[in-house]
């Protein structure tokens, strides 16, 4: 956003100095006014370029360190923009990006994110998913780690703060699993999270995350 | 004396912070002075809050992973059928884990006081006692159900769960009938070496006069029997 204010100032600037027209003054505000503003928006607008530089104005990255974040639900997304914003959950390149987005943002961001369709990926281990399907619908009794899909739906959809997980990209899905493990990532409120991802080895996360790409969420 | 004060001192804090964590401490069967129907302040708490089915549904969510949409649990048995038992029993099972009364230590984090509230507790109780499960459950051999509900009956356990395996859901007895085998036959095992926490002195006791292959059939006879609300059903006269 601030980066955008800048640059339509420096579009106004030269036609300011070039004309004492009215109708051009009033029309280089309404674009500066335009420019200023991406985020006074109604949901169904472009979100704030911040955003998109990294997870794509759809929402979905093709990074894969960066996470798909269309389809999110509201209250998913609004909680880990507060999280980040207070470092509760801590990412070196979320972090103090959140912190300048205005909480009167956030609101109209989940929004906007929330609408929009989740990409499923592309998995490349064929066997390694089939394995992850099996944790995914079923869990790994032996170690009482539940199923994914009880909580996170049987196609990946998410709900409420069961976060959508169709799609993601695995390298990430994998990255939470092994943050969770170890502690790095503890902003889980309930900490079951947390929970299940101790009882659960490298090699289980690998799998369900390269089970996630692949769903599509309904 | 000064040192032993000290000592005391640094002691208080300690002592507190266990005491705050009941589940570390097992309170349970065999230990001094243990009740099996202890009324402890949380259930009081959760059998006084008008459990919401709608709040529940939701709330067992987080429940789902291992006994399913359905609250049927596994097959296998290796999670019991949830569908149908008494509000009373859930809610005294979930709070006894909790209190450190029931020991399972799988279960302990999707009910520790940060994964879930007692309200939730009431609402999730409150679903699964009117929720219905059509489905074939786990059953055993099939070839010793007359063995089985004869050891039934004379081991007096028709006293507390009822000739159909019913329960009694004020005097906090489980229903049994239509439970999944493998559960029934592990849990009685527990139950038996002391190690469910929260069972009845009366359920060791009996159940250390019944032999391996007794139990086996017991509990495939129990498998067998309709659903309580079946059985109820049938008979409207009882």
């Amino acid at each position: 956003m601030i980066e955008t204010g800048k640059v339509s100032a420096q579009i106004l600037r030269p036609r300011r100095a070039g004309s004492g027209n009215n109708a051009t003054l009033i029309l280089a505000l309404a674009f500066l006014a335009s420019a200023l503003l991406p985020l006074a928006v109604r949901a169904e607008d472009p979100p704030n370029p911040v955003c998109t530089a990294c997870h794509n104005e759809d929402g979905n990255s093709v990074v894969p360190d960066y996470p798909k974040i269309a389809g999110l639900d509201v209250a998913y997304f609004t909680k880990q923009i507060a999280d980040f914003k207070k470092f509760k959950r801590v990412s070196e390149i979320m972090g103090p990006i959140a912190t300048q987005i205005a909480d009167s943002e956030i609101e109209l961001l989940a929004a906007y994110y929330s609408k929009q369709k989740r990409i499923s990926g592309v998995v490349t281990d064929q066997n390694l998913a089939a394995k992850g399907l099996m944790i995914y619908a079923e869990g790994i009794v032996d170690n009482a780690v539940p199923a994914c899909g009880g909580c996170h739906g049987e196609k990946g959809e998410g709900a409420n703060n069961f976060p959508r997980l169709a799609g993601q990209h695995a390298s990430y899905t994998n990255t939470q699993l092994l943050n969770f493990k170890n502690q790095v990532r503890n902003n889980d409120a309930r900490k079951v999270m947390r929970a299940i991802a101790m009882r659960m080895t490298e090699q289980d996360m690998q799998a369900v995350s390269e089970y996630i790409t692949s769903l599509k969420g309904e | 004396m000064r040192a032993l004060l000290f000592f005391a001192l640094a002691l208080l804090p300690a002592s507190a912070v266990l005491a705050d964590t009941p589940a570390m401490v097992n309170q349970g069967i065999g230990s001094k002075g243990y009740v099996w129907n202890r009324l402890t302040p949380e259930r009081a708490e959760a059998v006084r809050k008008k459990g919401d089915v709608a709040l529940g549904q939701e709330a067992y969510r987080g429940c789902r992973g291992c006994h399913k949409q359905d609250a049927f649990g596994r097959v296998d048995g290796i999670y019991p059928r949830l569908t149908g038992q008494y509000a009373s029993v859930i809610i005294k099972q979930l709070t006894d884990i909790r209190a450190g009364l029931r020991l399972n230590p799988k279960m302990e984090p999707f009910i520790s006081f940060d994964a879930i509230t007692v309200d939730e507790i009431a609402d999730i109780a409150a679903f699964l006692s009117q929720a219905t499960t059509i489905k074939e459950n786990g059953k055993g051999p099939g070839d010793q159900l007359a063995l089985g509900e004869s050891v039934y009956v004379q081991k007096g356990c028709v006293k507390c769960h009822g000739s159909r395996g019913e329960g009694n859901g004020e005097k906090l007895y489980p229903a049994l009938a239509a439970q999944h085998y493998s559960y029934l036959l592990r849990e009685m095992e527990l139950i038996k070496t002391m190690a469910r926490g929260n069972s009845h002195p009366d359920m060791v006791t009996s159940l250390r006069e019944v032999s391996p292959n007794d139990m086996e059939a017991m509990a495939d006879f129990l498998s067998r029997l309709p659903d309580r609300r079946q059985s109820v059903a049938k008979a409207p006269g009882k």
